[in-house]
C-alpha cells in the first residue's frame, strides 16, 4: 500500500519536528540557566512571569507540532481550548485565596 | 421482475451511503475531519488535563498560603554517581531533556506510519520506550534520594530551620521544619505523573509489538500509533508544568 504522504510533505514535516525539538531544548536550557545564575537577582514576580511564559510557549509547541493540533480543524481546537478557560478562572480564584490565608496566618 | 428488484436494491444502497467496512477502530469521519478514536483520545486528554490542573492549582493555593517554601535549588541538587554533588537542577534537566527526546521519537514514528514504513515505526517506537524507561529510572532514583534525605508525605526536612537558620517570617519565628504539605504535594503530583509515564510506556510497548507483528500494516494505516503518540506527548506536556511548579518557581 502506498503512503498517505508525499516526499516533500514528509521532508517538511520531519524538518518541522526537529525545529520544534531544538526550540523546546533551548527554552528549557535558558530556563535552567536563568534559575541558576540571574534568578536571585531578579524580583520574584519578574522571574516567575518569565518561567510561566516560557513554559506556556513550550506547551504550545508540544500541542501544536508534536500533537499535531495546529493542523486540525479550527472548531476542534476551540472545543479543546475553550473549556480550559475554566482553569484560568480557578487558578486566579485559588491564588487570591492562598494569598489571603498567608495574611491571616502571618499578619504583616 | 428480478431486474427491477436489482435496480431497487442498488438505489437503496446508494441512498443509505453505507459506511466503509469496519477496521476495528470505528474509523468513520466525524464532522471535525477526525476519526472517532482520535477525537475521543483528545477529549480523554482534556479531562486528564483538568485532573492535573486541579492538583497543580491546589499546590499553588497552598504554596501561596505559606510565608516560606523550600528552595528548589537546595532540595534538588543531587546527582547520581556524584556523592555530595552540588548540581542544582542538573539531574531534573537531564530527565526533562530525555522526556522531550522520547516524545520526538514517537512523533517520528507517527510520520513513518504515514509512509507505511513498518521498520521505521518500530525503531522510533523503541526509541520512545527507551526514553520513557530512562525517565522512570531517574524518577525512582530521585524519590529514593529524597526519602533518604528525610522527605515524607507528612514530614518536610527542607524547612527554614533545616540549615540551622533561625527564620523570621513577618516577625514570627517558624519552629518546625515545614511546610509539611511539600512532601505530600511533591510525591502526589510527581507520582501521578510518573504513573502516567509508566502506563504510557506499557501502551508504547504494546504498540511496538503490534507494529512488528504487522497488525497496523495489514490494517492499512498506523492511526493507532497516532493515538498512542497523543497520550505520550500529553505526558511530556504535563511534565512542562510539573517542572515549572516544583523545580523552577
Amino acid at each position: 500500500m502506498a503512503g498517505h504522504m508525499s516526499d516533500e510533505q514528509y521532508k517538511s514535516a520531519v524538518k518541522a519536528v526537529w525545529t520544534a525539538t531544538a526550540i523546546l531544548s533551548v527554552v528549557t536550557v535558558v530556563e535552567v540557566v536563568v534559575a541558576l545564575t540571574v534568578g536571585h537577582l531578579l524580583p520574584k514576580f519578574v522571574l516567575n512571569s518569565f518561567f510561566v511564559i516560557a513554559s506556556v510557549a513550550k506547551a504550545f509547541f508540544i500541542i501544536g507540532e508534536f500533537m499535531h493540533l495546529k493542523y486540525e480543524k479550527r472548531v476542534f481546537i476551540l472545543s479543546l481550548g475553550l473549556p480550559l478557560l475554566f482553569l484560568v478562572w480557578t487558578l486566579i480564584a485559588l491564588a487570591v485565596e492562598g494569598n489571603y490565608w498567608n495574611t491571616l496566618n502571618f499578619p504583616k | 421482475m428480478a431486474e427491477t428488484l436489482d435496480i431497487q436494491e442498488h438505489k437503496v444502497e446508494e441512498h443509505l451511503q453505507l459506511p466503509t467496512p469496519d477496521n476495528g477502530e470505528g474509523g468513520e469521519k466525524t464532522v471535525m475531519d477526525m476519526s472517532y478514536g482520535k477525537t475521543m483520545m483528545w477529549y480523554f486528554l482534556l479531562s486528564d488535563a483538568f485532573t492535573f490542573s486541579a492538583f497543580l492549582i491546589a499546590y499553588a493555593a497552598i504554596r501561596l498560603g505559606q510565608p516560606w517554601w523550600p528552595n528548589p535549588n537546595v532540595v534538588f541538587k543531587s546527582f547520581p554517581f556524584m556523592h555530595e554533588a552540588n548540581a542544582p537542577l542538573g539531574f531534573v534537566s537531564v530527565m526533562t531533556f530525555v522526556l522531550i527526546l522520547s516524545s520526538v521519537a514517537v512523533v517520528r514514528a507517527v510520520q513513518e506510519g504515514h509512509r507505511m514504513n513498518q521498520k521505521g515505526v518500530a525503531i522510533w517506537m523503541l526509541g520512545g520506550i527507551v526514553g520513557g524507561l530512562f525517565f522512570l529510572g531517574c524518577q525512582a532514583w530521585e524519590w529514593n534520594n529524597l526519602i533518604h534525605e528525610g522527605l515524607r508525605p507528612f514530614y518536610n526536612p527542607f524547612g527554614p530551620d533545616a540549615n540551622g537558620l533561625t527564620h523570621l517570617v513577618h516577625e514570627h519565628s517558624i519552629v518546625s521544619p515545614g511546610p509539611i504539605a511539600f512532601g505530600a504535594l511533591f510525591f502526589g503530583i510527581t507520582g501521578f505523573h510518573g504513573f502516567h509515564v509508566f502506563t504510557g510506556v506499557c501502551i508504547n510497548v504494546w504498540a511496538f509489538f503490534a507494529t512488528i507483528n504487522g497488525t497496523f500494516q495489514k490494517r492499512g494505516h498506523y492511526e493507532m500509533i497516532e493515538k498512542v503518540g497523543l497520550y505520550w506527548h500529553f505526558v511530556d506536556l504535563v511534565w512542562v508544568f510539573v517542572f515549572l511548579a516544583f523545580y523552577l518557581m
